[in-house]
């Protein structure tokens, strides 16, 4: 296959009419660090180095040293969007390990919760891409519109993020018959909502122009990259935890991979079509709440109520276990391993969506244009922290700064020059 | 592909090499619907044949390594989702290789699976692992040059932040006071 032979080395690729060009670690299109040093012929990119790290906070070496409900609550700051996913997904593993029961109630509210976040987490991605394209019109609309799902959230569990929903055999707060209402009022909100979203990204000429066929993805090169989340099922690859490994409230319902077929589209992996997939999951997620609501079954919350009790009983637990959650940007994977007597978690693995991601980026990025980068660097939806310039080095050492205003002029230019 | 499936296969291909350490089941929702786990042991030199044969019968995604410092050893547990894209059908499966500690080298699955290359390249700078054929070993997270190894147990620099068990914070003097 030929994506078993895309080439990471920068060098390979060179001619000699190409120059090299670092972005970051600070960043034009993300709001966290990662370096691209781009190789470019003219303003066509034709190699890509990938440098994560910046961020690299050592958690699960913090966790290893911490008891477990303290890396239950320090998983919870992995990530600040989808900060649920993370102790959904350690919260599994230790259940997994130490063969703690959840009832069913409190995995029905995990499911609900786990897919508020992605409605939130995929209309802060779509304002993000509107942004990126210079439609801030569009940017505007739509994180207006995601309000009305952080004050549910906010409702519901106390908190925008951070919920501290999830414990060990449970949940810590209950969903009560009181606040249905509420959250019913959201689900209606979105509803009526979704046409309108759809008509605003898919059937505005200048996001089409500036969406389709840049990015692009195969789904062979999904597959063979270990692509995950939108990202994969934006190629074709149908391929989510909620489906082919159903847990929590999923093990009640048959959840389909959602592909840009679903939308009547031949899967391409461009920007375009992860719009598609993202917009879907929105409908999705309010389908999937609606139905937790009306099936909420009850009982307790918690199998272990008393936190001393639990305690004791993660100290006394022996074994390994894995936890795996469908987070917005793909499967956030845990695995632990826990020794009698001990209340540290002897090892401590947590792999993130972006990290099976990096690698989908070299052949999205291959073959698009500099002002393709900010959209292109968005699109898989990448989680790392802030951005304020971009260096760019000419081949002969001289050395350039430019202002993420620039870039993101260079972007805005392309999309009013491509709309005449 | 089920647990047993995957087994069999592994079983057939590479005969007495595959132990099977745990194979389970854990039940999800009202109706208790399983999903399956799969764990099982073989030396390093047949992972590669282990993984090329799951890549003959199907598309194994590469989830990542993790790994654990057993003092004179190093176990890796390569985490893997097979039979994905069928609804319920999915097993997380993990081959499990012990390295010793004055040997870490093992083959690299990136020929196979070229999106190993992300946890590979991790698994070099955290653990030291030489990954043999690997086509880019450089630090990934960690800036080059540095020369320890994070998450190994049996170096100073690892040592050298305390169990904080129950402290919030370093100065206090009693556990949970």
């Amino acid at each position: 296959m030929d994506n078993k032979r895309i080439n990471l080395d920068l060098e390979t690729n060179a001619s000699a009419t190409t120059y090299t060009v670092p972005i970051g670690p600070v960043h034009p299109a993300l709001k966290e660090p990662i370096r691209f040093t781009f190789e470019l012929d003219g303003e066509r990119i034709v190699g890509v180095d990938i440098k994560p790290g910046f961020a690299h906070r050592g958690i699960e070496y913090m966790g290893m040293r911490r008891n477990l409900i303290q890396t239950l609550y320090l998983s919870e700051r992995i990530c600040g969007i989808c900060s649920i996913s993370h102790p959904l997904a350690l919260t599994q593993a230790v259940e997994n390990a130490a063969g703690i029961e959840v009832p069913p109630r409190a995995q029905y509210i995990r499911t609900i919760i786990g897919e508020l976040e992605r409605v939130h987490s995929h209309l802060l991605w779509a304002g993000v891409g509107a942004h990126e394209l210079g439609f801030d019109t569009l940017l505007h609309l739509t994180w207006n519109v995601r309000e009305k799902v952080m004050d549910l959230l906010e409702q519901l569990t106390g908190n925008r993020v951070d919920y501290a929903i999830p414990i060990y055999g449970g949940v810590r707060r209950d969903i009560p018959e009181e606040k249905l209402h509420l959250a019913y009022e959201a689900l209606d909100y979105y509803k009526g909502l979704l046409q309108n979203m759809l008509d605003a990204y898919l059937h505005d000429k200048s996001v089409e122009m500036r969406t389709k066929g840049v990015g692009a993805l195969s789904y062979e090169q999904a597959v063979s990259l270990a692509a995950v989340g939108p990202t994969a099922r934006a190629s074709g690859v149908k391929k989510d935890v909620r489906q082919d490994w159903p847990y929590f409230a999923f093990a009640d319902m048959q959840i389909e991979a959602i592909t840009p077929e679903a939308f009547g589209r031949t899967p391409t992996g461009d920007v375009y079509d992860m719009i598609i997939v993202r917009l879907l999951e929105v409908r999705q997620s309010i389908e999937i709440i609606e139905r937790c609501l009306e099936v909420l079954p009850s009982g307790e919350l918690m199998s272990i109520p008393k936190v001393p009790a639990l305690l004791a009983a993660l100290k006394n637990a022996e074994g390994e276990g894995i936890g795996r959650h469908e987070a917005p940007r793909g499967e956030v994977f845990h695995y632990i391993r826990l020794e009698a007597g001990i209340e540290e978690p002897i090892t401590w693995k947590v792999r993130a969506p972006t990290y099976g991601n990096l690698m989908s980026w070299v052949p999205k990025f291959l073959g698009d244009e500099v002002a393709d980068v900010p959209i292109i660097a968005a699109s898989i939806d990448p989680c790392m922290c802030c951005m304020d310039r971009a260096h760019f080095v000419e081949r002969s050492g001289d050395r350039t700064t430019r202002l993420k205003s620039e870039l993101v002029r260079l972007s805005r230019e392309k999309t009013r020059r491509i709309c005449g | 592909m089920t647990s047993g499936e995957i087994h069999a296969l592994l079983t057939e291909r590479l005969g007495d090499a595959v132990s099977l350490v745990d194979s389970v089941e854990y039940a999800h929702g009202t109706a208790k619907r399983a999903v399956s786990a799969l764990t099982v042991e073989l030396p390093r030199e047949r992972l590669h044949d282990a993984v090329a044969a799951l890549c003959d019968a199907t598309s194994p995604h590469v989830t990542v390594i993790s790994g654990d410092d057993r003092d004179a050893s190093l176990i890796l547990n390569y985490h893997f989702n097979v039979g994905w894209g069928e609804h319920g059908r999915e097993v997380v499966l993990t081959l499990r290789v012990t390295l010793p500690k004055d040997d870490l080298s093992i083959p690299t699955l990136t020929d196979l699976i070229p999106g190993a290359l992300t946890t590979e390249r991790e698994g070099h700078e955290f653990y030291g692992i030489e990954f043999v054929g690997i086509p880019d070993d450089r630090n990934l997270f960690l800036p080059e040059g540095t020369t320890i190894h994070p998450w190994r147990r049996d170096e100073a620099a690892t040592k050298l932040v305390e169990p904080t068990v129950k402290r919030l914070v370093k100065w206090e003097t009693r556990d949970g006071q």
